[in-house]
């Protein structure tokens, strides 16, 4: 490198972290937060049936913290309590934490893999979770009562855990596992599971199960519940806390394997128990929502560009932005065509991919990577 | 603090890379290890630092057996500047250098301002202070290998493995980085490709060939036209450079 080319080098500054000081950094996670809660308190709003902000936060607060604001017939009973505390509510704090957890595996893989293209589902995780839950719907315990409805879930969660073991068991065979040959055996593992799944449906002779094959695999949160929901809070704050802990390991992974070594990190084992943690988790959301898709891709990718790859900031943020980021896509999809539920996974890619686009073609960024 | 490396071998499935290797650096000494391509130097290093499992062998740094230690008790004591250095991820100039205190530090200790002032100082060591928030991927091959260097200062090793750290370089830069090493102060064990700035920098060179060590002493004793010859397949002509008065190489031909 002469003189000259050193000057460009200087020249041509990049595009930087817009936040740099550790005081700017906490107002973004502060800020974060504040909108996520907003976002969790508004959403309940909108549906088929639109209720006024003002009142929703209300009737929130109510039953959440007892306190009454205004009228108290209207906080305690009517059909918009209803709505709001047993069907709305539930399945906003749902978008909250898939969209946290989808957005937690994203980044977690993207470190793993040391592949920026990573995310829940291109490590065969989806395609083993619908294969799943094809099988469950099409051939399996449908008919058998008991295990009907969570029979799917099940077996939805069996598939995705059991397709990202067998991608791990691959990766390790014929000596040290490297991030290419993860990501090749993920698209060797998705490949044969699509297959299997397309062979069931192709000779299923039913014409409903394949309607909610299909469905199941754009993604709904439409069925959410209370009930449903403290599994997937619970395991997800674990999730989130523990990776939290880790943003030494992660930076390091960040480094690859031979720099991490030398840095006192041997990444083999750590490696695997975090594939291993975001395959429960992701097979604990599949199993629950279906595959929602982009949301682990776009998110980590996006808030890299505004706090860095650092991940003791990183994690927080994209968790939060991720939140958020379901929170209105699930919005969207229960609003945007009147009367209809879409699938939200039609609308995190619609939304997913031009923005992906966008980072594509946007001079200087090479996926938080050299340019 | 000393490296002892005991009768080490590497062998990749069958074929024998590093063939009973010994060797040794004392305090402070900055050793140079010389060879042509494909003569397991990056193995042998690489099987110290340990990247690779050697086959058999020890390795001592002063009494701490590496072989048997943790990579982290190793990489409290041992800095390595290696070859590598793109990254698919962007790190700012600072948080790059701040990741060598990793290994002082526990899982969930955060960064103090001790560590602060140990970046900072490793960032002035190498001129890259007015750096710190650059991103990193955006620097010149030369700036960027001044960054793992500054990484490796703010580890504070007690000794330090170089595996050709100035390959690719502008002379500029490769006088910059061995002069930084050199005023260290701390043992040295670098793979250098170029002869004369091994002659220069090295108080002790290790010859390898063909996975074995074919020669070893001080610079000017071992540096002959006859062991070049033999080692790399060159002919040349041995001289004292009028200017620096140091080892000068006159290449002749290939043979």
């Amino acid at each position: 490198m002469n003189a000259m080319q050193t000057e460009i080098a200087v020249q041509s500054e990049p595009k930087q972290s817009i936040i740099n000081s550790r005081y700017g950094f906490m107002t973004v996670i502060i800020t974060l937060f504040i909108i996520t809660i907003l976002s969790a308190g508004a959403a309940v709003s909108f549906g088929q049936v639109d209720i006024p902000v003002s009142q929703s936060y209300r009737i929130l607060l109510h039953h959440i913290t007892g306190i009454q604001i205004g009228d108290v017939q209207d906080l305690t009973s009517g059909s918009f309590v209803d709505i709001i505390w047993k069907i709305r509510f539930p399945r906003v704090l749902m978008a909250m934490f898939i969209g946290a957890g989808l957005t937690l595996c994203g980044t977690i893989m993207q470190a793993a893999v040391q592949n920026p293209l990573a995310d829940p589902y291109i490590l065969g995780i989806s395609s083993g979770g619908s294969l799943g839950a094809t099988f469950a719907i099409l051939i399996g315990f449908g008919s058998m009562g008991l295990l009907g409805q969570t029979g799917v879930a099940f077996w939805a969660f069996a598939g995705a855990v059991g397709a990202s073991l067998l991608v791990l068991l691959l990766a390790n065979a014929g000596g040290k596992m490297t991030s290419v040959k993860l990501v090749l055996a993920g698209m060797v593992i998705n490949a044969l599971c699509t297959a299997f799944a397309n062979f069931i449906v192709y000779f299923a002779n039913n014409a409903e199960g394949i309607k909610t094959v299909t469905f199941w695999t754009m993604g709904s949160l439409a069925a959410s519940s209370w009930d449903k929901l403290p599994l997937i809070a619970i395991a997800i704050m674990l999730a989130v806390f523990f990776f939290l802990l880790q943003f030494r390991v992660l930076n390091a992974m960040l480094l690859g394997d031979e720099a991490a070594v030398t840095l006192g990190i041997s990444l083999g084992a750590y490696r695997k128990t975090y594939m291993i943690i975001t395959a429960l988790i992701t097979g604990i959301m599949v199993a629950s929502c279906g595959m929602i898709g982009f949301v682990g891709l776009i998110i980590p990718h996006l808030v890299r560009g505004l706090v860095g790859s650092d991940h003791r900031r990183l994690l927080p943020a994209s968790i939060l932005f991720g939140a958020i980021f379901l929170i209105w896509t699930d919005v969207i999809a229960r609003t945007i065509v009147p009367n209809v539920e879409l699938p939200i996974g039609i609308i995190t890619a619609l939304i997913g991919a031009p923005m992906f686009m966008y980072m594509l073609v946007r001079k200087g960024y090479a996926f938080g990577g050299k340019s | 603090m000393n490296l002892t490396v005991d009768h080490l071998s590497v062998s990749f499935s069958t074929v024998n890379i590093v063939k009973d290797v010994s060797l040794k650096v004392r305090n402070k000494q900055f050793v140079g290890l010389i060879g042509p391509n494909g003569c397991g130097k990056s193995t042998l290093l690489k099987s110290i630092y340990k990247v690779i499992k050697p086959r058999q062998g020890d390795v001592f740094l002063s009494e701490l057996d590496v072989m048997k230690s943790s990579p982290k008790v190793v990489a409290q004591k041992l800095g390595v500047v290696g070859q590598f250095n793109e990254l698919s991820f962007d790190f700012t100039v600072r948080e790059m250098v701040a990741m060598g205190r990793t290994p002082h530090k526990g899982m969930l200790e955060t960064d103090n301002q001790e560590d602060q002032s140990i970046v900072s100082g490793a960032l002035r060591r190498v001129n890259l202070e007015g750096h710190a928030d650059r991103s990193y991927n955006s620097l010149s091959g030369g700036e960027k290998q001044r960054v793992i260097l500054a990484r490796v200062l703010a580890q504070q090793p007690e000794f330090m493995i170089l595996d050709e750290p100035t390959n690719h370089l502008d002379i500029k830069f490769q006088l910059q980085i061995l002069n930084i090493v050199k005023k260290l102060d701390i043992g040295i064990l670098a793979a250098l490709h170029d002869l004369t700035l091994a002659a220069e920098y090295c108080d002790y060179l290790y010859v390898m060939k063909d996975g074995q060590v074919a020669a070893s002493g001080k610079p000017e004793d071992i540096l002959t036209k006859e062991l070049i010859g033999q080692v790399f397949d060159v002919s040349c002509e041995t001289y004292r450079n009028p200017v620096t008065g140091g080892l000068g190489i006159a290449y002749l031909e290939t043979r």
